[in-house]
């Protein structure tokens, strides 16, 4: 006998949704592989839904499984207890119609070859549905249940935001619109606009970031008219601003530290004419920074390195800018990748932080006499951002600090610190040093 | 170990009835493993001798994700079921199609192991229907036999087309 073949897309996000869930696979990557299954766009859409939502909300409806439940089927059918998560999903937070969402879940069941099952997952969403008052303020008076956040993150949050974790949370539960960049060497940005309002989808230019636009559809950019011609990105704003921080000029030396998957070296090219040398520690990843130029019509050097260890591809040649985009807890862009919820752990911050002193220390000595260095994290813990910048400015006399201001944010140390949501953007630390 | 070559349907040789193992040696523990390579690599979760040109009563399961739990069934002998359920099913002698099938929701088998060993196994499930589909291969029946004559037509002009795509 062959299993049944799913195809049915609540099966199959139930089983992406286990995986990342439970196995630690990444919503991104699960996603992508499940979507190739799929040949309708409006089918790749809800799973991207289901399975996004799922994860967000996972730490609510995870817990509402063991108090419905007295063996939870976490373990012995992983893909099953996903699913009743995501019947869940569906009524609370997609807000679709009870009645075809919990019947179309039950039927979902036969299609992961569990038709056993039908009974319960039906029993349970049903209970759901007429207890859903009363267990929904059970999971809201925790705040663990409430923001469907880990305990570790939201005790961070209050310590380092005490007047803006409730909005932090509340931003990281919201799906945050697309945002793109233009390619400046490409197109206009409002041709561009005007090419996306002509196959149906409204694009707003972000009032402060002169490459930036924000879709109000939620459509898959890379299908969109003129990505493919690379005219634009896909890219959030707060991601933007490096460029504008490096302050390049035609013919000056940068080195991208960590450049993979090439965001923020594309914009670099795409402003002006440095010689940007990109460096990624990863082989894979390198090559993605090749695709990404290559279909921007932009080039530069590509080198694979541990950007910590400088004498292993370094030639000895200063560089006057530098961008250091440190490896970080991505605590700033929940909202785009929920499940970072699940997958990051308090411990996990400890080492990233020796990671990012350990890079800053290692690149500073190829910064050049008056040169600048741009520090960036998508993280919001202090740990990552100014107290690594005022450890290295602190041991470092030839190392200033440059104070500047964005329009959305909070002066955080010798930085600036862009929380989730602010001016539409993703959470974003970004400090500028220039060398004496 | 080697795969084997699976029949696949019209094949009449898929409607002979298989005969019960009375040799319980080397070859027989070579057939059960050769069946598990097989019906892992097609992927299937059950395979049934009959299905490898070997009409004898033995069939093969593992309905586990991580592929960690194969079952060897020596002939085999339903004792006792009940309930019933519909799964969606598709047969690895029937490549590309499925179909939902009503079965018992609960089985209780009598099977001999690769050695004689006599045991018994209560399952329900997943486990159930595919020990269920297996045994109707040993009495030369397959799983579109249940379906109304309309809804088998659909499915073996499907298995056609498949065919054809497949080259």
């Amino acid at each position: 006998m062959r299993g049944a073949e799913v195809q049915d897309t609540r099966a199959l996000a139930a089983g992406a949704l286990a995986d990342v869930a439970l196995k630690g696979a990444s919503l991104r990557e699960r996603l992508k592989s499940a979507q190739e299954t799929l040949g309708d766009p409006r089918d790749r859409a809800f799973l991207t839904a289901l399975c996004s939502e799922g994860a967000r909300w996972w730490l609510r409806f995870d817990k509402a499984q063991e108090d419905l439940l007295q063996q939870p089927l976490r373990k012995r059918e992983p893909a099953l207890h996903a699913l009743l998560v995501l019947g869940m999903v569906q009524l609370e937070i997609l807000k679709l119609p009870p009645h075809a969402a919990v019947a179309a879940t039950v039927d979902a069941t036969r299609a992961l070859g569990r038709g056993g099952f039908a009974k319960l997952v039906n029993a349970v969403l049903r209970r759901w549905l007429r207890e859903r008052d009363a267990r929904n303020r059970q999971l809201d008076a925790r705040p663990e249940t409430a923001s469907a956040h880990p305990h570790w993150l939201i005790d961070a949050l209050t310590r380092d935001w005490p007047e803006h974790d409730a909005a932090i949370l509340a931003a990281n539960n919201i799906v945050a619109p697309p945002m793109s960049r233009v390619n400046a060497r490409r197109s206009a940005r409002d041709d561009v606009i005007a090419e996306l309002a002509e196959a149906g989808i409204a694009a707003q230019p972000h009032p402060w970031l002169r490459d930036a636009i924000t879709l109000a559809s939620h459509s898959d950019l890379a299908r969109l008219p003129g990505f493919a011609q690379g005219n634009f990105s896909v890219q959030d704003g707060a991601a933007q601003c490096a460029a504008d921080l490096l302050d390049l000029r035609d013919g000056l030396r940068v080195l991208d530290a960590c450049a993979a998957p090439g965001g923020k070296t594309g914009h670099m090219l795409e402003r002006a004419d440095p010689d940007v040398l990109a460096l990624e520690r990863d082989h894979v990843r390198a090559a993605s920074i090749d695709d990404n130029l290559h279909r921007l019509g932009l080039r530069c050097e590509v080198r694979t390195g541990d950007a910590g260890k400088p004498s292993t591809w370094w030639d000895g040649k200063p560089f006057g800018r530098i961008l250091l985009d440190a490896p970080c807890s991505a605590t700033g862009v929940i909202r785009r990748h929920p499940d970072i919820k699940l997958h990051r752990r308090a411990s996990d911050i400890a080492p990233l932080v020796r990671e990012q002193r350990r890079l800053l220390a290692a690149l500073w000595p190829l910064l050049a006499s008056g040169g600048r260095l741009v520090y960036a994290t998508c993280s919001i813990l202090r740990e990552e951002n100014e107290q690594v910048i005022a450890a290295f400015v602190s041991a470092h006399v030839d190392a200033e600090t440059q104070a500047f201001e964005l329009p959305a944010g909070h002066r955080a140390g010798a930085g600036w610190q862009i929380l989730p949501g602010e001016g539409g953007l993703d959470g974003m630390y970004y400090a500028v040093l220039q060398k004496a | 170990m080697a795969k084997l070559d699976i029949l696949e349907f019209p094949d009449p040789r898929l409607r002979l009835n298989a005969l019960p193992v009375e040799a319980f040696d080397a070859a027989l523990k070579k057939l059960a493993d050769d069946m598990l390579e097989t019906m892992y690599a097609a992927p299937g979760i059950g395979l049934a001798a009959t299905q490898v040109n070997a009409p004898k009563r033995l069939l093969v399961v593992d309905v586990s994700e991580a592929h960690d739990a194969p079952l060897v069934l020596v002939n085999p002998e339903l004792l006792d079921s009940r309930g019933s359920e519909v799964c969606q099913e598709g047969c690895l002698s029937f490549p590309g199609v499925f179909a939902d099938v009503q079965r018992k929701e609960w089985v209780r088998v009598k099977a001999q192991d690769v050695s004689g060993k006599l045991f018994e196994l209560e399952t329900d499930g997943l486990l159930a229907v595919c020990i269920q589909h297996e045994m109707d291969h040993l009495v030369g029946k397959v799983f579109v036999d249940y379906l109304s004559p309309l809804k088998r037509s659909l499915l073996l002009r499907k298995l056609e087309k498949q065919r054809r795509k497949a080259g």
